[in-house]
């Protein structure tokens, strides 16, 4: 049986720190790049928006129904 | 984690202001990214997972409460996009056809180290977050169990199954040191 104390030794000596010298570069680019690339609308959002505005030139009176969901 | 923060600057971060965002991001960005190290342990997926946190943090912006600490917050999404990494990382090296032998540190005791590294490999990402914290960088309980959101009876319970499952892992790879 293992103790813990050799049990954490053993950890510590097989996942030791990593040498570490900071971030690739600026991230700020990249995060800023995420938030624009998800903000953007997708082919799923777009199509749902089309069907809406059919249902609602189909059916105008719909518009109350859908103020009253928002 | 830095925490003394304008609360004008808070304000405007969960308006959606970009710039406020940028200056939360460079004065938190070090320490968010030395916890994240600390759990993933490989500075190129910690760049990676600062990403995500840091563009989680802005899409649930809303939820942030101001009267609380923005270090503490941002450490909460950096943990859980670590811990997301990790589920990745496992389908990935399970998915995969290559050799997923990991390298251990060079030394005399190489080989068990091998062993070592693959049987923390098998604990699941959950407990793989716990026992890094907890057996490996010695992070208080009660510091875990906040960035986890979890109370402190259930990091100890998670510490003692890692600890459980990595004993068991080891006997069966014969390793009785």
């Amino acid at each position: 049986m293992i103790d813990d104390d050799r049990l954490r030794q053993l950890l510590r000596s097989a996942l030791p720190p990593p040498t570490d010298e900071g971030p690739s570069g600026d991230l700020w680019p990249r995060v800023v790049g995420r938030i624009e690339t998800r903000s953007a609308w997708s082919w799923l959002d777009m199509s749902l928006a089309a069907m809406v505005a059919l249902v609602l030139l189909m059916f105008p009176e719909g518009l109350f129904l859908l103020a009253y969901h928002l | 984690m830095p925490d003394e923060i304008d609360g004008e600057l808070l304000r405007r971060f969960v308006q959606g202001d970009q710039d406020a965002f940028e200056v939360l991001f460079r004065q938190f960005e070090a320490e968010v990214r030395r916890w994240v190290l600390r759990i993933v342990r490989d500075p190129s997926a910690a760049d990676d997972v600062l990403v995500e946190a840091f563009w989680r943090a802005y899409r649930g912006r809303a939820r942030y409460d101001s009267s609380r600490s923005f270090g503490a917050w941002m450490r909460r999404i950096a943990t859980n996009a670590a811990r997301d990494h990790l589920k990745a990382a496992r389908r990935h090296a399970r998915s995969s056809t290559a050799d997923e032998r990991i390298a251990a540190p060079e030394g005399p005791d190489r080989g068990l180290r091998a062993h070592v590294a693959r049987a923390f490999r098998t604990l699941s990402p959950k407990l793989q977050v716990v026992a890094t914290l907890a057996l490996i960088e010695e992070r208080p309980y009660a510091e875990i169990a906040d960035a986890l959101e979890l109370p402190v009876g259930t990091v100890k319970s998670r510490v003692f199954r890692a600890t459980r499952a990595l004993r068991t892992e080891l006997a069966r790879l014969g390793i009785r040191p």
